[in-house]
Order: C-alpha cells, then structure tokens, then sequence
C-alpha cells in the first residue's frame, strides 16, 4: 500500500516536472484557456447579434418590453440571460475532455523511448504507473480550470449569487471527475497503441463530438430529438450542467440522478481503464 | 547458490509465431562479467527482457539469486540493474533528477535517494555535470547517464544491453573502465553486444547467440583455441569461384571453406603457410591474414559474419543517433 501511494506520487511528480520545466509547453498550455474563453466565447454574442437587429428610433416603452422579451427568451433557452456566462460554464468541462487526451501522449512518448520500461523494471507496483500518469493530468487540468474560471469572471462571467467555498469545491470535482474518465481511457489507448497518431486520431474522433453532442454550447432542450437522445449519454452534458448548477445557479429535474450518471460514466472509464492497462504491463 | 543469474531453457514466442529465443540456458557465476555476444536480431535484447522481468517467457524459466523472474518479479527487480539499449534519460530534466527519480521509483525516500543518486552519479564521473539539462551531454556522457540509472538502488547484478552502441572509440574506452570498476565491486554483469572486441576485452565467459540459440560457451580463449590456428582469408569476389577454390585446397588438404566470395584456410602459423598457398594467390583479390578472435569463431560457427543489417525500430534509431551526435 505504501509503495503504491509513493510510486503514484512519483510518477505524477515526474509528470508535472516535466511539464513545469517545458517551459514552451507550460506557457502554451496555460494561455490556450485564455484564448478559448476570450475569443469563443466573445464572438458568439448572441444577445448582441439580436439586439442589433432592433431598430433604432423606437419609443423607449416598446424598446424595453423588447429587451425584456428578449432576456426571458435567452433564460428560458440557456437558463441565463448571458451567453457568455453559460458557454464559459460549459467549457470548463470541455477544457478537461482536451487536456485527458495529453496524458495519453505521454505514455507514448514514455513507451516509445523506453522510458516506460526503465519504469517497468523497477518494483513501482504496476497501478502506480497509471494511476501517476492520471494522477498528472488532473493536476494539470486542476490548475488550467483554476485559470479559466479566472478569466472567464474577469471577462464578464456571472456567477450565482452567494457563491460558496462549497459550490467551488462541487464544481472543481465536477470537473476532475469528468478528467479522471477521459484521462483513463486515453492513457489506457495510449497503452495498446503504437504512436501517438493512433491517440491524436481517436481524440479528433471523440473530443468534437462529445462537445457537439453535449449541453456545453447549447441547450440540450433546443435540439432535434435524436441529437437529444446523445447528448443524454454524453457525460459532458452532466458535467456542464453540474457546473452552471454550482457556479452559475441553475436548477436541474434531479442532481442527483445528473451525478450519478458521470460518476458512473467516470467510474466505469476509470476502472476499465486500471484492469486493461494493468494486463498491458504484466502481459508481454 | 553457484548461479547469480540461471536461465533455464528460456523460450519466448512473439505473437504472430516469431520463435526469438529458442531454449537458452546458461549460468552467471557471481561476480563475473558474461557476455551474449550475436548479431541484431539473434534473441539478445529478448533474453535480457525476459531475465528483467519485461517479457514473459513463453516456456522456461530464470532465476536471479534463487528468485524466479515468473513467479517473484518483484523480488527480482530488486535485485537487479538493466541498462537498456535505448537512451531511456528525460533531454529536458538534469542528469540529477533522471537519476534521482528512478531512486526513488525504487522506494528509497527522499534522503536515501539524494545519497545515492549522488554515489551513482560519482561513480559514473558526472557529478560535475549532475545538474546540466541532459540536452547539453556529449553521447558518452549520456551512456554513463544510463548506467547511473540503473545503479542507483546499488542491484548485486547488472544487465548491460550494448551499452557501447554508437559511441566513438574514446567514449568506449572510458566506458570500459567504469564497467571493469564496477565489477571489482563485485557486481555480477551480464553484457550483450555484438562488438566482438567488446566482448573479448570484458568478458569472463561469453556465450555466442544465433537465431534464438546459443551455438557456444566458454572463455575468449577457449572459444577462438577452437578454431584451431590462424586465418587466411582469400578474397575472390564471385560465390561461385570461391566454392571452387575452396574445393581445390581441400582436395590438396587444407582446412578450407567458402563463405560468401572469400574462401578461409585455418592454418597453424599464417606466415609461414602463405608461400606454400602462392599457386593460389592469383586467383584472390585481396588476401587477409586473420589472428584468431570471436569474429571469426561466429564465422566458422553460422558461415555467416556478426553484422549484419536487421530491422531496427527506426524511430527509436533515429531518437538515439541524434542524442548521440552532440
């Protein structure tokens, strides 16, 4: 048992050195939330394209029944009346979906160089090797979400009124949970595949359409039906929609049934994940 | 315990059917440097997977200090050091941290492992670059890097997978002492290569490896007194000629073979068997007089020479030799 917490831990630390000590790759990978919440989430203005489409020289009364209008169609569509504030809560759960697929890349690289048999002729218990190499990443996605957040409220984010140190910490482990799936089935690819074109491959498969198909851009209840039908599967929309719950104060039918479903989404990734990348290790 | 290291008809099937290691035995006494000595491909870097605990024998098994590779890996992987082929070191970490980490993989905590990693990096003359980007190390600088590695939790017994490949001959020489020193410290080393000079300069014994077998055991001396006295090689050329060439000093009662355009002639003493073969020597293109060595046992052994080109893992290759070129 011992030797599994500090084998994890030496792995992960390794991992994380290595990604602090890149500095290219560290700065990079920490503007690239920026950007996405900068530049996405600005330009997709949908209250200013309607907006701009009134016209101008209205009585101020008709005026603002309009915007009102407006506004209570905006809620009722994105349970808020800013976009900005719902797509930002969205792509805190996205971000995570992309970041997972770079711990898989890194047990490429490790495999391909040699690296993981240097790790595998130690006696570093075997889970400890993917349990470090997860364990990196939801470092990394921890600290990234942290930045993203941060931008997202200084650009404009609304957050619920009476925000807890709670709702931050449910929202954080929203997110890891979400991380800790992803994670594991791209570090377990990367064990069975041979280059890292195989992982890069699968994540333009997945990544865009567990984001397409999920309530992290757009409301589930505004799409065709059969769209709908996916996105009730898709993990990222109970993860999305937990986090506008804990930051933004949305209701949901049932928290706990949205909960569950990504825990057991999660849950299942992580533990399928451990067994098939364990069997990789002791079966060659 | 006679044995350190004990392979007992080690087999190792590839899915897909490729037999790579076809029945090894062999046994490393303690404190002697052993060599498998073959060429790519012949089921070297296989034997020493599987004596790592890396591949699982397809049948057979192994025993390190008494300890079963199958059935107690981890007690194995205590014990032992594996310097792989590859260069397994982090470019972007510090010759320190690539050694302190792999101390601490090994469950020493964190005082043990700056000690040690120290002693390690000591040993291998490269404390005065310990906290260099490993980017900024010379080829040779790099190969001690890896041994430091795989020393730093002090194993009794050391696999060293062609720890000299692709270094310049003053790299590998400097290499060679640290490997002599390390066994006066009386670590038990097994050393694959296919560098016969290699082998010949280290070795206590050496067991030469073909096509997952081994085809001989013994000393250098032992091995090369077989081939019963010195070379010469007549260079013809064309296969077809050399076989009759090859036909003719037998039937005159030479010791004479052809193998790929050249026919070799053992005799006692070549300067003085060379005027006796002057009838011959037209017929060759370039005559080499050969002293007896490990090339040439493989040679009289497989008929075929210790180098020859085998696929390599060509990304892999390509990584190594640009590490090595700085």
């Amino acid at each position: 048992m011992a030797g599994l917490v500090t084998g994890t831990l030496v792995v992960l630390a390794r991992d994380v050195k290595k990604w602090v000590g890149r500095r290219g790759v560290f700065i990079v990978s920490i503007i690239t939330p920026l950007i996405w919440i900068a530049f996405f989430g600005k330009s997709m203005n949908i209250r200013g394209l309607i907006a701009s489409s009134v016209p101008q020289n209205l009585p101020p009364s008709l005026a603002k029944q309009i915007e009102e209008f407006y506004n209570e169609a905006l809620k009722r569509a994105f349970g808020t009346s800013d976009y900005f504030t719902f797509f930002t809560a969205g792509m805190l759960a996205v971000f995570s979906v992309f970041q997972s697929m770079f711990s898989g890349v890194s047990v490429i690289f490790d495999k391909r160089l040699g690296y993981m048999d240097r790790l595998l002729v130690t006696p570093t218990p075997r889970p400890a090797i993917f349990l470090g190499k997860v364990g990196a990443t939801l470092f990394r996605v921890s600290i990234l979400e942290a930045l993203l957040l941060a931008t997202g409220v200084a650009l404009g984010m609304k957050l619920k009124p009476g925000l807890s140190i709670i709702d931050l910490i449910a929202a954080w482990l929203v997110v890891m949970l979400l991380a800790l799936g992803l994670s594991s089935f791209y570090t377990t690819l990367s064990f069975y595949a041979e280059n890292q074109e195989v992982v890069f491959a699968v994540g333009n498969l997945v990544n865009l359409p567990l984001m397409f198909t999920s309530s992290a851009i757009f409301p589930v209840s505004k799409m065709p039906h059969w769209l709908q039908l996916i996105a009730k599967v898709n993990p990222v929309t109970y993860a999305s929609d937990l986090v506008r719950y804990h930051l933004v104060g949305y209701t949901l039918d049932s928290y706990a049934l949205e909960l569950g479903v990504l825990l057991a989404v999660s849950l299942a990734l992580f533990i399928a994940g451990l067994w098939l990348s364990v069997r990789w290790m002791t079966s060659r | 315990m006679d044995c350190a290291v004990e392979a007992r008809n080690l087999v190792k099937i590839y899915p897909g059917g490729v037999k790579a290691v076809d029945g090894v035995s062999f046994c490393i006494r303690p404190g002697e440097i052993f060599s498998l000595l073959g060429p790519n491909g012949a089921g070297k870097t296989t034997t020493v997977r599987m004596l790592s605990t890396l591949a699982k024998p397809t049948s057979g098994d192994a025993l390190i200090m008494g300890h079963s590779v199958v059935r107690e890996p981890d007690r194995v992987r205590e014990l032992i050091g594996v310097v792989p082929q590859d260069l397994t070191s982090d470019d972007e970490m510090t010759g320190w941290d690539n050694v302190y980490y792999q101390a601490r993989l090994h469950g020493l905590s964190g005082r043990e492992a700056e000690e040690a990693t120290r002693r390690a990096l000591e040993f291998m003359d490269l404390l005065d670059v310990a906290h260099r980007k490993v980017s900024t190390y010379s080829g040779g600088m790099r190969r001690r890097l890896e041994i430091a590695m795989s020393l730093v939790h002090e194993p009794r017994i050391l696999y060293l997978d062609e720890p000299t490949l692709g270094l310049d001959v003053q790299s590998r020489r400097h290499l060679w002492g640290l490997i002599r020193a390390l066994k006066k410290r009386g670590k038990t080393i097994l050393l694959t290569t296919h560098y016969m000079e290699e082998a010949e300069e280290l070795s206590d014994r050496v067991a030469i490896i073909d096509r997952g077998k081994i085809i001989a055991e013994g000393t250098p001396e032992e091995l090369k007194a077989r081939l019963g006295g010195e070379r010469i090689h007549l260079i013809v050329g064309d296969p077809r000629g050399a076989e009759e060439l090859a036909s003719q000093l037998s039937s005159k009662g030479w010791r004479a073979r052809a193998v790929d355009g050249e026919v070799i002639v053992t005799v006692e003493n070549a300067a003085r068997a060379l005027p006796m073969l002057a009838q011959f020597l037209e017929k060759a293109r370039e005559v080499k007089i050969v002293k007896p060595n490990l090339e040439e046992v493989f040679l009289e052994l497989t008929g075929r020479r210790l180098r020859e080109e085998e696929p390599i893992d060509s990304f892999r290759y390509r990584i190594m030799t640009r590490r090595l070129r700085r």
